[in-house]
């Protein structure tokens, strides 16, 4: 199915007759499917599934914050370097810290 | 020492697949919400100068390749380490066992995915080992990823309050994601921090690719409740 056809069948089962739970069932299959939710029926005439579905994105954009940002500590490639050269690389055997 | 909710009983076992939907193909990304995605290829999978050299060379026994791979990678595999348990020390010991996971196993590399996807699943399973070691073995991941009632999001069925749009920073959201089941925590940072795409995240996790995106979702709509309640507690203040 391509992605045309599949927001098609979306806007089939969102219309205005969807309730709010039933279009919250309907959330994870519409966010992945790549539909423009604001075209969705039901949010053109709900306000808290709207407000629900800005919030979803928006977590979902703020998250690009959580990249990487610490290094482990020089312990922890010395603590490898020592299990590397004694040979003892199960992490039953590797050095107490 | 692992507390509350981290503490859960994990067996990785493969899901049932209830309303499995078909993987994003590879390159289709674009055609989904431009806000959701458009991050995704940036973070993931950048290209990096000299990896694939150092991978090669680290396969015949080269010692200063693999620490090339190591600094290399070390970031984001504390990183995810850091995020799942919440502890400095513990997080540390996990990314060392990684990488010497990662020293005996990096023969087997044969380049069917990225280095770093192939990386990531090899820390994931540390970090969910570790977790069972900790909890009890008898129950599933599934279950691990499925979070009692009391723990799991509410539907937003009724009136609210206002829109959270603009009034996330870094630090609340931290608290927020390591307030989350560990289950909820692990396919949030997979998908929406580290920008694995869900059949990915399946592989990883053993689980359906239905279940990731069932969980991501359920992630999202916890950590609204959350935020939106400022119920986020202070604690995991070295992700701070």
């Amino acid at each position: 199915m391509n992605a045309g056809s599949k927001n098609n069948e979306f806007m089939k089962t969102t219309g205005p007759s969807t309730t709010c739970a039933q279009f919250q069932d309907q959330l994870p299959e519409l966010f992945e499917s790549g539909a423009d939710l604001k075209e969705q029926e039901h949010l053109k005439t709900c306000e808290q599934c709207s407000a629900l579905v800005s919030d979803l994105e928006y977590i979902a954009q703020q998250a690009k914050l959580l990249l990487p940002i610490h290094d482990p500590s020089p312990a922890v490639w010395e603590n490898i370097q020592t299990s590397l050269s004694s040979g003892k690389q199960d992490s039953g055997s590797r050095p107490v810290k | 020492m692992m507390t509350g909710q981290a503490g859960k009983r994990i067996k990785m076992t493969k899901s049932v697949t209830n309303g499995v939907f078909s993987p994003p193909a590879k390159g289709t990304a674009t055609a989904a919400p431009e806000r959701l995605k458009s991050n995704q290829h940036l973070r993931r999978n950048p290209p990096i100068a000299g990896e694939a050299e150092a991978i090669a060379a680290a396969q015949t026994g080269d010692a200063a390749a693999f620490e090339r791979l190591y600094s290399l990678h070390k970031r984001r595999v504390y990183s995810l380490c850091l995020r799942m348990l919440g502890n400095v020390a513990e997080a540390e010991d996990l990314t060392q066992e990684a990488f010497l996971q990662l020293y005996r196993k990096i023969g087997t590399f044969r380049g069917d995915s990225a280095f770093s996807t192939w990386l990531h699943r090899l820390a994931v399973n540390v970090v969910l080992m570790h977790l069972r070691k900790k909890g009890l073995p008898q129950v599933s991941l599934e279950e691990t990823l499925e979070p009692s009632q009391e723990d799991g999001p509410r539907k937003d069925i009724g009136a609210r309050d206002l829109m959270l749009s603009g009034s996330i920073d870094r630090v609340t959201l931290e608290r927020a994601v390591s307030d989350l089941p560990p289950g909820y925590r692990l396919v949030f940072v997979l998908h929406d921090v580290e920008g694995y795409e869900h059949n990915e995240i399946a592989d990883m996790l053993e689980c359906s690719i239905g279940n990731s995106k069932s969980q991501l979702h359920k992630a999202r709509m916890k950590l609204r409740d959350l935020l939106r309640t400022g119920q986020t507690s202070a604690r995991r203040e070295a992700l701070l």
